[in-house]
């Protein structure tokens, strides 16, 4: 019964590949059995355990003991992944920004970027079936923003019979969640529905700022699929998604006399989706795809004075994207299966600091060759090419492979080119602050810009020659942006000495290239200046990661994992090697230059992370508990003594440990309660750490409706 | 013997009273020239300038004038002279000439460290005009200021190269914006008091060592 309840589920997956074709008999058949199968890797079903590249997967069960309910919750606690606060919550992996991992919702991206991190509370866990996070660059197969690696979450698909769950939680800071789940699936006709409300009264950890760290907030969450058997061997999937939050806030302002007004803000984001697809398998051999997919994003928002309810600004920001693409998996020879594809993308932006409506297009092939030579040995090769309307061309090749050199021991290796494409504000931001007075122009209309403001007479002079104060060489980088890009490596070992054990190890390299910094490219007659951007910056961030899980006593399991990290701005060592760099002790006032050994590399990055886990699972009595201990080494926050880098003591902040424990009964196989703590031991740093709000106690009691 | 110190010892200057130490006006002509001495000069800023409506402290009236030569605070009715090499208020520093006063002053800021930088430039000097010799502005000069703490840091590793209002050559660093210099001044700790080391060479020549 399960394992026909899992070829249901894998033929109702358009990723299947495959399951429709031919398996050897060996342990392959039985891995997948076991559900351990990752569709994002190679962009077909395959085993965890034999992918060539390293892919961690969190599975529903995972989520629920971890009394999870947005995706920064799961993603936290993953080794070598940490949440970073800019602009949102967003996942730096393998050391690099979160505007550098893409966030796929069954293997389509959400889009919504702020300052390049998408928001990760965005979205519920309370549908999905596994999250699947590919570390590594991944643009080979995904395009654009897959540098450091992709996170894609798979919702639950119907499932046979008809069957729901409700599911309440309500917990400190007056949070409370509400879900229920809906799922029916006939002969042909398939449904799974899911609603959710998440508001919370917010928290202040600085009460004398008289702001709210995060002020009260409520949204919503709509998500569906509808399957339906067309045929034998056709099938058709649907879904769509609608998710909307409120925020209303108090600000104080202050005027330039020094006095304080205060101002209402009322925000509301929302973002929607639309995705039909249609699978065929033409052959035992030959399976397509054919995917669309239309997503928004909206965000409104509106400041008015507390006083007198007159408007004091208002900006807005609306974006689109839509896809059509095709994929198709062709067994061509039993050690060959090719995968291959194509799209054409158009994305839409427009918002205050736009011009008008901006429009891109783009429109990409991949291709991709997973060979096995010899049973212990996979290769598995492709490429990637994105032809851009704003920017020049992307060639994105991948290579990895995988050899089981004993039957406890296998390595792997990869190597891969990463890009990420500038974002609208690089492309086509016009701003011009009207209180100081500079401006800020995307690549798009940067040069016809700097000539209006020179035809105004708004741009600066030489005294002594007369010339506009105009940097040529740096207009012509800022007309000529590029994507950014990387050159990464990956290498590692798995190991399963025993049938408890299991460790795997992995090392990475990602070299960057062309990363994209602001840079003044005029002067104003009103002293301030032009800017824009341009691709200068190199960087690279490498290190290890280590993994292990061993079990204890049949339930119970202990894992841990560590990642040490080294993230530096290269351009920033060539500087301190040419002794360009200085700093004041604050106490003697004595001026030193700094020496590379002083420089602590990129900000944000902990050269120690890790976790230490402990979960159990009693299925029969129907107990489940969690303790997980999360460590994020000391990472430096901000420049403090002038040198713009990283270099003094007092830059860093402390690192810390958080315990979280969980723990839940199921009666009756239909109702379970659950208990939870978050951050037991209560850690803050109110002064540097806006995104932890202490001690958080929180109980849930969720219903099963109908035979699950 | 120089003209003003004895060897090693720091001047400190406070802004009320600018208590100098005696000078012995007896200078010796066969006496051999020591090496100039780094000075340190603590606290010089100008007279208060009363407040504003809202009870701030108001920009001061008028700049802090200091000569170089003498170790000595000028006071402002002598603007008008070469009495001065240089005057500061708020985070503006001038130097006399060009549109600032009659003297031969120039400068530029150069990047080093102020003990290994032992010879002025020859070139590249500015006077004061529509923009000043020492460029005003965060990080365009000697100073970043951060939009968050309100706090203005002079830049570590920049040193203001001199001519003096006789056309004598110095290097200048600026150590701190506030009042007696604190480790870690806060946004309420009084600004625009400038702790600087100088070292002023008084032969003319651009050794600086």
């Amino acid at each position: 019964m399960r394992r026909l309840a899992f070829w249901l589920f894998l033929a109702s997956t358009p990723l299947a590949a495959t399951a429709q074709r031919p398996l050897a008999p060996d342990t392959t058949v039985r891995r997948l059995a076991l559900r351990e199968v990752v569709v994002t890797a190679t962009r077909t079903a395959k085993a965890l355990t034999e992918v060539p590249i390293p892919v961690t997967v969190v599975g529903k069960e995972q989520i629920n003991a971890m009394g999870a309910l947005r995706l920064n919750d799961v993603l936290g606690e993953q080794t070598g992944l940490t949440i970073v606060a800019d602009h949102g919550r967003g996942v730096q992996l393998q050391g690099l920004n979160p505007e550098y991992t893409l966030i796929l919702v069954d293997g389509e991206p959400l889009i919504g970027r702020t300052a390049g991190t998408l928001e990760l509370s965005r979205l519920a866990v309370g549908n999905i079936e596994r999250v699947e996070i590919v570390k590594g660059p991944a643009s080979a197969l995904w395009g654009s923003e897959a540098l450091a690696g992709v996170v894609n979450i798979i919702t639950q698909k119907p499932q046979p019979g008809t069957h729901g769950n409700l599911r309440l939680r309500y917990g400190s800071n007056r949070t409370a969640d509400l879900g229920a789940t809906f799922n029916t699936k006939g002969k042909r006709l398939g449904l799974t529905v899911f609603g959710n409300r998440y508001s919370s009264a917010g928290y202040t950890l600085r009460p004398e700022s008289g702001t709210a760290t995060v002020p009260p907030f409520a949204n919503y969450t709509g998500q569906a699929r509808l399957t339906y058997t067309l045929g034998e061997h056709t099938n058709l999937s649907f879904s769509g998604r609608y998710f909307w939050e409120n925020q209303h806030s108090t600000l104080p302002m202050t005027g330039e006399d020094g006095s304080t007004t205060d101002v209402q803000l009322r925000g509301r984001q929302l973002d929607y989706s639309l995705n039909p697809v249609l699978t065929h398998t033409f052959s035992q051999k030959l399976f397509g795809t054919a995917r669309f997919y239309h997503a928004g994003y909206r965000t409104k928002e509106d400041y008015t004075y507390t006083a007198t309810g007159a408007p004091y600004d208002a900006t807005y920001f609306n974006q689109t994207f839509t896809r059509p693409e095709v994929q198709l998996d062709w067994q061509l020879h039993p050690q060959h299966t090719l995968t291959m594809g194509g799209g054409f993308l158009t994305e839409t932006v427009s918002a205050t600091r736009y011009d008008q409506r901006q429009r891109m297009y783009s429109g990409y092939a991949f291709a991709q060759d997973d060979w096995t030579p010899l049973p212990s040995l996979n290769v598995v090769a492709g490429a990637r090419f994105d032809g851009h309307s704003q920017y020049k061309g992307q060639l994105s090749p991948k290579i990895s492979g995988r050899y089981q050199v004993l039957s406890w021991l296998a390595v792997r290796g990869s190597a891969g080119r990463g890009f990420r494409a500038p974002d609208f504000r690089q492309l086509y931001l016009n701003f011009s602050n009207p209180t100081v007075g500079y401006s800020v122009f995307g690549t798009h209309q940067v040069r016809e810009k700097v000539a209006q403001l020179a035809e105004q007479g708004q741009l600066a002079r030489d005294g002594a020659t007369g010339e506009l104060l105009i940097n040529q060489t740096l207009l012509d980088q800022a007309s000529s942006l590029t994507a950014e890009s990387s050159s990464a490596y990956n290498a590692g070992v798995q190991l399963t000495p025993g049938q408890k054990l299991t460790l795997g190890i992995n090392f990475f390299h990602n070299d960057l290239r062309d990363l994209i910094e602001t840079v003044a490219v005029a002067q104003k007659t009103n002293g301030q200046s032009v800017y824009s951007y341009r691709n200068v910056s190199r960087a690279y961030t490498q290190g290890a990661e280590v993994e292990a899980s061993y079990q204890l006593l049949p339930g119970l399991t202990l894992s841990g994992g560590y990642q040490f990290l080294l993230a530096k701005d290269k351009t920033a060592i060539e500087r301190l090697k040419a002794g360009q760099v200085y700093r004041r002790d604050p106490t003697t006032l004595a001026t030193e230059r700094v020496t590379v050994a002083d420089y602590g590399g990129l900000y944000n990055r902990s050269r120690h992370s890790g976790n230490l886990k402990l979960f159990y699972q009693h299925t029969q009595r129907g107990y489940s508990a969690s303790l997980r201990g999360i460590y994020r080494g000391r990472y430096g926050l901000q420049d403090r003594n002038g040198n713009q880098l990283l270099d003094a003591d007092n830059e860093y902040v402390a690192g810390y440990w958080l315990w979280n424990v969980a723990a839940s009964k199921t009666f009756r196989e239909r109702y379970t309660a659950q208990l939870g703590l978050d951050n037991a031991l209560n850690y803050t740093d109110a002064a540097n750490i806006s995104t932890l709000p202490g001690r958080l106690y929180y109980a849930s009691l969720a219903v099963n409706l109908g035979k699950p | 013997m120089n003209a003003f110190f004895s060897r090693g010892m720091l001047l400190t200057l406070t802004a009320a009273t600018l208590n100098l130490a005696a000078c012995s006006d007896d200078n010796d002509a066969d006496e051999v020239a020591p090496a100039p001495e780094v000075t340190t000069v603590s606290n010089l800023a100008p007279a208060a300038g009363g407040s504003t409506s809202t009870g701030q402290p108001a920009t001061p009236k008028h700049y802090a004038f200091f000569n170089l030569a003498t170790n000595k605070e000028v006071p402002y009715t002598d603007s008008a002279s070469t009495k001065w090499d240089i005057a500061v208020r708020a985070t503006t520093i001038l130097v006399n000439g060009g549109t600032s006063g009659p003297g031969k002053g120039q400068a530029q800021v150069v990047e080093g460290l102020f003990s290994t930088l032992t010879s002025a430039p020859e070139t590249g000097y500015q006077q004061d005009g529509a923009t000043k010799a020492i460029p005003t502005g965060s990080g365009k000069g000697w100073y970043n200021y951060d939009a968050t703490t309100h706090l203005i840091s002079p830049i570590a590793g920049k040193v203001i190269m001199l001519r003096t209002a006789t056309g004598n050559y110095a290097k200048l660093e600026v150590m701190s914006y506030y009042k007696d210099a604190p480790a870690t001044p806060a946004a309420t700790t009084p600004s625009g008091y400038y702790t600087f080391r100088y070292l002023y060479q008084p032969d003319g020549s651009r050794n600086l060592n």
